[in-house]
């Protein structure tokens, strides 16, 4: 495959750190941040499916993990052909026992780290207090008052802060490694002509610039944006069709009809030969 | 060995948070940066590539923030693999009140109710003494023994929108044969088993004081058993007005006197001890259920025929009743009419249409006279032709008959419209489609019972866009397995989520009669 120039930073990026796509029930998820930022770079967007750890409870903006499109996948399969993925620091060397331990071991480093720390808050809070009012009684009662804090200081165990982690990490229980740091996975079903035409597209598309989102509720393919989709509004609604087949003029006219209501421009794509696609835009004619 | 492996996976994984910065986490905001305007097209100005690096930057700060919580606002539990079930170590929150179940005297979760909580911040799971990540959630709990990932992507839409989101089970839902025969439901027996071992005891001990007089009891209402004697009136009774009441006692002690009780009560205490004749009345519509006119003259026979079998249950075997028992407690005296309403019903009568009352009929001396006699008025009707009425096939409405114009559309429809549910209930199962989940309306949080949920406001099928769209076959099925409660389709589509029903539409007829 040929691409434009700006790509080819971008795979260079990614080169650099295999991806580590796990699978969850037979799709294609990504969890680590860099991976996240690696993909974007690359001009891929996925799907966020997370809640989102600020505030959880809604819908509107969404966090990790990162679903993939076949499409998108797949095109990251090919970039990352050829070096074997990087494994995983083994985690599994000194048993269970010995992560538990080290756990263990991380939690409590951690909590006297924490009450040495709210110690230290709780003083530099006392010492603004002191300071700021006007009754300055002296340096003796405020060094008397900082001493009692030290004496009586408790840092509650509950009040230690613990991370929940969101992508697995070195101190959690990892199930299977094979799973892990993988970027040549065999595609499920590739074989089905569908897959292979929107692949197609995807790719073509894709390889002019274009960002891809997938566009069930628009009623097409894919959705295609002339920038990040952060930034801009889509443009167009790829709907894929191979060359030979036929299409009813009403389904024609659905989507067409559909496209102009929500002010985009609906594009028939269809792979030819030579890796070429050739787009049909349709578009209502002001005759009467 | 273990210390150089460590540093290792640290500085590959930058995802775990220091000490200094977890407490640091504590003050952090929890507002989400609000998004502006999108830009039409891009034309490389510095501006545009500055916005859109600042929205990246965002984006990426608010995807990468880890969860901190603290500890002592973490609900601990474990994962146990066999049965595929998160249970809980410590005390549950407040999300108890809508998710998870008790049994054997602990308290568990199911595994999407687990991870959407993880999620939230809420629990933490462990397995093996080691907590799990997100991560490592969503690739143990979601299966496709337990909930599949597009299953759980509508679990955590709508639980994100505050509905209470209960898997369904199509076991819970009552048989076709329940329903044909309007049995009260019993899905909340646990519940009500425990409420009735608590009543059990008294009702037993004061079956003699109960059997005295039911009118004693409504009537003065203040003496020592007042109290658990209220608790086994029915609810309907207790709801009464005043007089109804007062009438109802009327019977009850007239039957009473008689040396009887009223049967429909002796029928629930015999039958039923430990049914509360509560629970019963209050799902029955008693004006819809036709019970037969004991009364009526034209019963004349003394017997009752036995029910149809299909409606009762295989082994039960129902005989013929004998009514004369009853039809001598019935009050059989004939109704007196007044003046105008015997005047009514003569004109009622008269208005039917006799042969024999017919003048010229009633001059026919045979039925060669009287064939005659049809024929020759036959002839005067222009109405109908007769040679489309001597074939077997005749047209479907005779236009001598007046009838309003809704009843000749109704006449004349050949094909009927359907509805889903026609024909639904002998159509066989199928597995390719089923119901996931029951969904409640968020507004009924505050007085939600995990015991006794009540009815859902939908259902929902989950299914994708990559998948079919569902046939009527597999409607039907779903709507008949649901009975009255919407199925609603959700359709995944990778991140997006839309709903869909499919409800019946009846054409209207705008025919008044």
């Amino acid at each position: 495959m040929d691409e434009p120039p700006p790509r080819t930073e971008a795979t260079s990026v990614s080169d650099s750190s295999p991806l580590a796509v796990s699978v969850c029930d037979s799709s294609p998820l990504l969890w680590r941040v860099e991976d996240l930022r690696s993909v974007r770079a690359q001009g891929l967007v996925g799907a966020l499916l997370g809640a989102l750890p600020r505030t959880p409870r809604q819908n509107v903006r969404l966090g990790r993990p990162l679903l993939l499109l076949p499409e998108e996948e797949r095109l990251l399969t090919e970039r990352h052909v050829g070096p074997p993925t990087a494994t995983p620091a083994d985690n599994q060397d000194g048993g269970v026992e010995l992560q538990v331990q080290q756990y263990q071991e991380a939690q409590q480093r951690s909590y006297e780290e924490q009450s040495v720390l709210a110690l230290e808050d709780r003083k530099s809070a006392l010492l603004r207090a002191m300071t700021s009012s006007p009754t300055e009684s002296g340096d003796e009662s405020l060094r008397c008052r900082l001493a009692a804090l030290e004496s009586s200081f408790t840092f509650p165990r509950s009040a230690m802060a613990v991370q929940l982690s969101t992508a697995r990490a070195g101190l959690s229980y990892c199930a299977d490694t094979r799973d892990f740091l993988r970027a040549d996975r065999p595609i499920r079903a590739q074989d089905e002509p569908r897959r292979a035409t929107r692949y197609q597209v995807f790719r073509d598309l894709r390889g002019r610039g274009f960002y891809l989102t997938s566009a069930g509720k628009f009623g097409g393919d894919f959705l295609v944006y002339p920038g990040d989709p952060l930034r801009f509004h889509a443009h167009f609604i790829a709907v894929c069709v191979s060359l030979d087949e036929s299409l009813s003029l009403l389904d024609v006219l659905a989507v067409s009809r559909l496209g102009s209501n929500v002010k985009k421009t609906v594009l028939l794509c269809s792979p030819g030969p030579a890796g070429r696609v050739a787009y049909t835009s349709l578009q209502w004619s002001g005759m009467v | 060995m273990a210390d150089p492996n460590k540093t290792d996976e640290l500085q590959f994984y930058s995802e775990i948070l220091s000490p200094s910065e977890l407490f640091a986490a504590r003050s952090r905001s929890h507002k989400i940066p609000v998004r502006g305007q999108k830009d039409f097209f891009p034309n490389d100005s510095d501006e545009q590539r500055q916005r859109l690096e600042q929205s990246l930057n965002e984006q990426w700060s608010l995807i990468s923030e880890e969860r901190v919580e603290k500890l002592g606002n973490l609900v601990k539990a474990t994962w146990i693999l066999s049965e595929q079930i998160v249970e809980l170590q410590s005390p549950a929150g407040k999300f108890w009140q809508t998710m998870g179940f008790s049994a054997k005297g602990k308290q568990f979760l199911l595994p999407e109710e687990a991870l959407y909580l993880m999620e939230c911040g809420n629990v933490q799971v462990f397995y093996q003494d080691l907590p799990l990540s997100i991560q490592d959630g969503y690739e143990m709990f979601l299966s496709s023994s337990t909930v599949s990932l597009q299953q759980y992507q509508v679990f955590g839409h709508l639980k994100r929108l505050g509905y209470v989101v209960h898997r369904f089970h199509p076991s819970s839902e009552p048989s076709s044969y329940a329903r044909q025969l309007n049995l009260p439901q019993c899905r909340d027996r646990a519940g009500r088993q425990l409420k009735r071992k608590r009543s059990a005891s008294p009702t037993s001990s004061n079956t003699e004081a109960q059997e005295e007089s039911t009118a004693d009891r409504l009537e003065e209402g203040k003496h020592g058993y007042e109290g658990e004697e209220d608790e086994k009136l029915p609810e309907s009774q207790l709801t009464l007005s005043p007089e109804t009441s007062s009438t109802q006692a009327a019977t009850a002690s007239s039957a009473h006197k008689g040396g009887g009780r009223t049967w429909w009560m002796t029928d629930v205490l015999k039958d039923r001890p430990d049914q509360r004749p509560a629970s019963r009345t209050s799902r029955w519509d008693f004006s819809s259920i036709p019970f037969p006119d004991l009364g009526s003259r034209k019963c004349l026979s003394s017997c009752l025929a036995s029910p149809d079998p299909s409606l009762l249950p295989g082994s039960l075997a129902v005989g013929v009743c004998d009514i004369a028992l009853w039809t001598q407690k019935i009050n059989l005296r004939e109704v007196k009419m007044s003046s105008k309403e015997q005047k009514r019903e003569e004109d009622k009568r008269r208005r039917r249409w006799d042969v024999n009352k017919d003048r010229e009929v009633q001059q026919c001396r045979n039925w060669a006279e009287y064939r005659k006699l049809l024929a020759r008025r036959q002839g005067k009707r222009k109405g109908r032709p007769e040679h489309l009425w001597d074939r077997e096939v005749t047209p479907l409405h005779d236009p001598r008959q007046p009838i309003p114009t809704g009843e000749l559309l109704d006449k004349i429809s050949v094909i009927e419209s359907t509805h889903l549910l026609e024909g639904a209930s002998r159509l066989k199962g199928s597995d390719d489609w089923r119901i996931s989940f029951n969904v409640y309306q968020p507004d009924s949080v505050a007085d939600f019972k995990k015991s006794n949920p009540g009815k859902p406001y939908s259902r929902m099928c989950v299914c994708s866009f990559d998948g079919p769209v569902p046939d009527l076959r597999a409607i039907k099925l779903l709507s008949f397995q649901s009975g009255d409660i919407p199925v609603v389709f959700a359709v995944v589509d990778h991140g997006d989520i839309s709903f869909y029903t499919f409800k019946d539409f009846q054409l209207p007829t705008d025919v008044f009669p």
